[in-house]
């Protein structure tokens, strides 16, 4: 369901992996690519550190979007971690959307340390596609 | 459905005798018409208790965890599934539990049934071949086993044990392979429907746990609705907490669940459970090639992983 | 004792009438099961049941309440307590086992030293139109527990199915009043001879009565027999048990908060999960099925006695029914008293 709430705008967490995509992000803002500063960021050592639970508890606490980014696959840091977590929001992704909330709330990228430009259009993306969705209304904690 | 009451007796009597397990688990009469109950045999006397019939439905797995003493265990297909994610999850030592394997045709669903009866209480019952005939106050009605099955038992693609010490009766014709139908319909209808149906649902749930407790994977020592730092979800049946509840042991089970059905027998409000498990089931078999509880060898999906693993639901920018 | 007649075609403009006055709690049908809960209107209320598979007890005593919710500022606490609830309520065609529960609550929640104020705003003049058994099931086993199909204590008014009638004994002054406005006709002598015929059937048909005279003098010299192992074997520590037992009452608090401010939240517990006696030591009293399955046993049949004077149990049968591994305290009690 589409609304547009005059004013709004929407929240988005992003799990940033260390090494890659929070450094990607820090690229991107040092080089001044102008990105919406919808997104909050939260660093973590790497994708696979991301457990489920993380996504679900920003979306019952009010975030409107969630975005998980890690290193392209075969740069992870720690070796497999990307992988492992690849697997993981294959299945995770499918089960939300198959529960019924919107496609575009939850989505995974890879962005690496010298993606700079690229972490800046990722977001834009997003935060694009989630205020097309509205306030999140699923899964809200009231 | 074979009687192989007598014949398992004989297997267990024998095997306690010849002390090769000390303890045998099995299923016996239960204290009501169509069921039938766990039961612990520790000798040769005990074991003519045993017995094997269209109710015999629980998943025996659930006992072998952490187990001092060297077990025997009764195991449908589905039942094997079970213990062989348990030995690969290393919470039963392979040499430590023999399997009785037996060849199952779908146990019966009690609960139907007795719908079906509404007020007429079935008081006795007796099995013959493929029938059953149930009897009550002033009431007899014969029905086919074949058309009461439990829904796991009839989409089930492995009747007959995934592993097994010992064989008793004979292996049965499998089905095709479950193709999942039932997803694929669930998953054309739009989504705000698919929400509706699954709140409604979790709406049923009255935060008993019978679910995860019947459940032979679901074995930690600290289930997450327990944890309290974090707390991840609250213990009310508010909806968002329950819904959250049922996705999330459903994502825990991911490449884990059998489809023995447990859950859904164990809960007493009829809550569809396995819904939400299918669903990750036949994703698990579409992205990974796999399967619970049919190989020994092949590592679970979430421990391993392929440099070349499906991609397409990742953000293209 | 009084006894009135009610055609069942007229039991939902008389459910309407009570709409006006009470909040009605009665049992429904949800898909195949049947549950108590609000209604709203007469025609909502399914009677040709046996067993609701929750009890009542979850309309004085809910899975999870709010006792208080609390905001802060930098200065101060705001904590707002739940109105109590206002209007009288009544509970319509429930069996004399779960009215012997409320009974029994009543003496949890309500006495000389504790008066809980959330239980007593649901429970205060609350009037209980009950409605006998005439077609006992099998797993019931209310007689062998101080109670029966047709037991009056804690009504108001009992109903008895005589076909398209109702019997309505008259059991209180509160019952009477109720039936101020219905102008219902006598039971005449036929009637009564029916509804006669009807009970001494369903007594009838009940199983035989369970030997457990003596129990609690045994269970309080069998804390420590080894018949505790093999009893409770099967178990599987889920909470199915008391969840649907309608005289559990154990409860756990907690606080859920949310940014500056939260509720305070008390939940069912079960004495069957493993944290129930968890403590913060990491010390744990109860650490398998066994301790927990004997707890549930001499909770229920001895310390209660010793506690409030009462069995925690009516013999409902729900325990029975749907215990995921049929494990069946009728045969629990009876092994206790054999031994």
């Amino acid at each position: 369901m589409k609304t547009e709430v005059s004013g709004w705008e929407p929240k988005i967490v992003a799990f940033l992996c260390n090494w890659c995509s929070y450094a990607g992000a820090d690229l991107a803002g040092v080089s001044r690519f102008q990105y919406p500063a919808n997104v909050r960021v939260i660093r973590v050592p790497c994708s696979g550190r991301i457990n489920p639970f993380f996504i679900l508890a920003c979306l019952q606490h009010g975030a409107d979007g969630v975005l998980v980014s890690g290193c392209h696959p075969g740069d992870c840091h720690y070796l497999s971690g990307n992988y492992s977590a690849r697997r993981k929001f294959a299945l995770l992704k499918r089960l939300l959307e198959y529960a019924g909330l919107e496609k575009g709330r939850v989505e995974f990228s890879w962005v690496s340390a010298s993606e700079g430009g690229r972490f800046a259009e990722v977001i834009a993306k997003v935060t694009e596609m989630v205020k097309a969705l509205g306030p999140a209304r699923k899964l809200v904690k009231k | 459905m074979p009687d192989l009451s007598a014949k398992i007796r004989e297997v267990v009597q024998k095997m306690l005798r010849e002390q090769e397990v000390e303890l045998v688990i099995g299923f016996e009469q239960g204290s009501m018409p169509l069921h039938s109950t766990p039961c612990f045999i520790r000798n040769e006397e005990d074991a003519q208790r045993l017995v094997w019939n269209s109710f015999c439905d629980n998943n025996l797995a659930k006992y072998l965890v952490k187990r001092p003493e060297k077990v025997a265990i009764v195991a449908k297909g589905c039942d094997t599934r079970a213990i062989v994610e348990l030995i690969k999850e290393k919470q039963v030592p392979r040499d430590q539990v023999v399997i009785i394997g037996i060849p199952c045709q779908g146990m019966v669903d009690r609960r139907r049934i007795e719908a079906e009866l509404e007020l007429n209480e079935i008081l006795e019952y007796e099995e013959q071949d493929n029938k059953l005939t149930l009897k009550g106050d002033g009431f007899t009605k014969t029905v086919n086993r074949d058309e009461y099955l439990y829904p796991c038992c009839q989409a089930c693609p492995h009747k007959n044990p995934t592993t097994y010490d010992i064989l008793i009766g004979d292996m049965v014709a499998e089905q095709a392979p479950d193709q999942y139908p039932d997803i694929a319909e669930f998953e054309a209808k739009p989504p705000e429907e698919r929400w509706q149906y699954i709140s409604g649902e979790v709406n049923k749930c009255i935060r008993c746990y019978a679910c995860r407790n019947a459940c032979p994977l679901c074995y930690c020592k600290e289930c997450f609705v327990d944890k309290t730092h974090p707390q991840w979800i609250g213990k009310t049946t508010d909806t968002n907490d329950t819904f959250i509840f049922h996705l999330m042991r459903a994502f825990h089970l991911a490449g884990r669940c059998v489809e023995c059905g447990a859950c859904e027998r164990a809960c007493p409000m009829e809550v569809d459970i396995r819904k939400l498990n299918r669903k990750l089931a036949a994703d698990v078999k579409e992205l990974f090639g796999y399967e619970a509880g049919t190989s020994l060898d092949q590592i679970a999906p979430l421990a391993t992983f392929r440099p070349d693993d499906p991609e397409e639901f990742m953000l293209g920018v | 004792m009084k006894a009135k007649v009610i055609k069942k075609d007229d039991i939902a403009g008389f459910l309407d009438s009570l709409l006006k006055e009470y909040e009605v709690f009665a049992p429904v049908k949800r898909d195949r099961l049947v549950v108590f809960d609000r209604i709203h209107s007469g025609k909502e209320a399914f009677l040709n049941y046996t067993t609701s598979i929750t009890s009542p007890k979850e309309i004085l005593l809910p899975q999870s309440e709010t006792l208080f919710t609390y905001s802060s500022t930098d200065s101060a606490a705001d904590v707002e307590v739940p109105s109590g609830e206002e209007r009288p309520r009544l509970i319509f065609g429930i069996h004399p086992c779960d009215v012997k529960s409320l009974i029994f609550l009543d003496r949890i929640f309500n006495e000389e030293e504790y008066k809980d104020a959330y239980y007593l705003g649901r429970r205060h003049a609350m009037v209980v139109v009950s409605m006998g058994c005439i077609k006992p099931r099998a797993t019931c086993f209310c007689t062998s527990v101080g109670g029966g199909p047709f037991s009056t204590e804690g009504s108001d008014l009992l109903l008895i199915d005589i076909g398209d009638e109702y019997i309505v004994q008259v059991i209180s002054d509160k019952g009477e009043k109720l039936l101020g406005k219905a102008h219902l006709e006598d039971a005449g002598e036929d009637r009564l001879s029916l509804m006669k015929r009807v009970t001494q059937d369903a007594e009838a048909s009940m199983a035989p009565k369970l030997n457990i005279d003596g129990l609690k003098e045994k269970l309080d010299k069998m804390f420590d027999d080894p018949i505790w192992d093999l009893l409770a074997e099967k178990c599987i520590s889920c909470g199915v048990c008391t969840y649907l037992c309608p005289t559990c009452y154990c409860f756990d608090i907690v606080d859920e908060t949310r940014n500056s401010g939260g509720e305070r939240l008390r939940l069912w517990d079960s004495c069957q999960f493993p944290l129930f006696t968890l403590q913060a030591s990491g010390e744990n009293p109860r650490p398998t099925t066994k301790e927990r399955y004997r707890q549930r046993i001499m909770h229920k049949f001895s310390y209660l006695i010793d506690n409030c004077g009462q069995i925690g149990c009516v013999g409902c049968g729900r325990c029975v029914t749907e215990c995921p591994v049929n494990l069946d305290i009728r045969q629990v009690l009876t092994a206790i008293s054999n031994r």
